[in-house]
């Protein structure tokens, strides 16, 4: 082979190469999926009220304990399907996690009729105008938060939460802070 | 059985809230302007400007406080790429990995110009003179196909 024939092959074998990542890096992802940049920083404070109360709740006054933060609306169908998971987990882990929800883009009233009724088993938090989920890089509902007892955004499930992603979700949250688990959709 | 259905229909959508209150005009072109280079995250390649969905009026509110606290487009930019990513910029930056993908067509129509310049200048080889093949190829003086073709002619 020539020496130009060998210059040759090596230019297209560079430049299919190089498109041969570039494609595997575009279509290795869900090109829908949203990156959750906040992990590992500290969760952007907030002074939400209660649904049910009216009290607020300022998260830096609740540092100690490990939080979790589902975002949710009752026009929301997976929503529907997901409460019961978050519920029975708040019933079942209140004593060593936080859990609230929060309501995103939904009436009072509406979201009275979700949470109130009939099991009222951790606080909802009024969102005016969705400041707040703007502020944690929401893109939907439903959407959960795990913030350690330092007040560092651990992870992001990005879908209707099972039962054993929050426990596995709940139990990395009180390791010290490290690899995480990158389930974000 | 109509009442059933469009409960059902709108039982699935987000009640609409109007946006916050409008900037002064010159602000509020700023928030538009900016809006239209943000990806909304419920929609399919539309900006938070262009897009009716919930998540992308919270978004433009998010703009216009920004605007309003007099913070620079930059700094604006800057806020929504740490909580969504690059994902959010509907023109993302020419740098790391994505200068890739505009650098690479440039140097493929430039090596490809290149390439055709070269074949162009490059002399065309001309076509040898009758050489020993075209002796071979000239049929011998009896060739009964050559004898009646003749004899065709000269009819």
């Amino acid at each position: 082979m020539t020496r130009r024939g060998i210059w040759i092959g090596l230019s297209l074998a560079a430049v299919t190469a190089v498109l041969l990542f570039v494609l595997a890096k575009g279509f290795g992802r869900d090109p829908h999926e949203v990156p959750f940049q906040l992990r590992g920083k500290p969760a952007p404070d907030f002074t939400l009220k209660r649904l049910d109360t009216g009290a607020p709740v300022k998260l830096s006054e609740l540092k100690g304990k490990p939080i979790v933060l589902n975002f949710w609306a009752s026009w929301c169908g997976p929503c529907k399907m997901e409460h019961p998971v978050v519920a029975m987990s708040a019933r079942r882990f209140g004593q060593e996690f936080q859990f609230f929800g929060v309501v995103f883009e939904d009436t009072e009233e509406n979201a009275r009729v979700f949470a109130g009724a009939p099991d009222p088993s951790f606080p909802q938090l009024v969102d005016e105008r969705s400041r707040m989920a703007v502020d944690y890089g929401v893109t939907g509902v439903p959407e959960t938060y795990f913030i350690d007892a330092q007040g560092i955004l651990r992870d992001k499930v990005a879908y209707p939460i099972d039962p054993r992603t929050m426990m596995e979700k709940l139990a990395a949250l009180k390791q010290p802070a490290g690899p995480v688990s990158e389930v974000v959709r | 059985m109509t009442a059933w259905v469009l409960g059902l229909v709108l039982a699935s959508y987000a009640p609409q809230q109007a946006g916050s209150a409008l900037l002064d005009p010159p602000r509020e072109a700023r928030v538009q302007a900016l809006g239209k280079q943000l990806r909304c995250p419920m929609c399919q390649g539309l900006s938070i400007a262009d897009s009716s969905s919930s998540a992308a009026r919270a978004q433009m509110d998010k703009v216009r406080e920004l605007v309003a606290a007099g913070r620079s487009d930059r700094e604006i930019r800057d806020y929504f790429t740490s909580r969504y990513g690059e994902w959010a910029l509907l023109d993302p930056p020419a740098s790391g990995m994505n200068l890739l993908v505009w650098l690479l067509p440039l140097l493929l129509l430039v090596g490809g110009g290149l390439a055709i310049a070269r074949t162009m200048r490059r002399p065309v080889p001309v076509a040898p003179a009758a050489t020993a093949g075209t002796e071979e190829r000239t049929p011998p003086a009896d060739d009964p196909y050559l004898e009646a073709v003749r004899a065709e002619l000269r009819r």
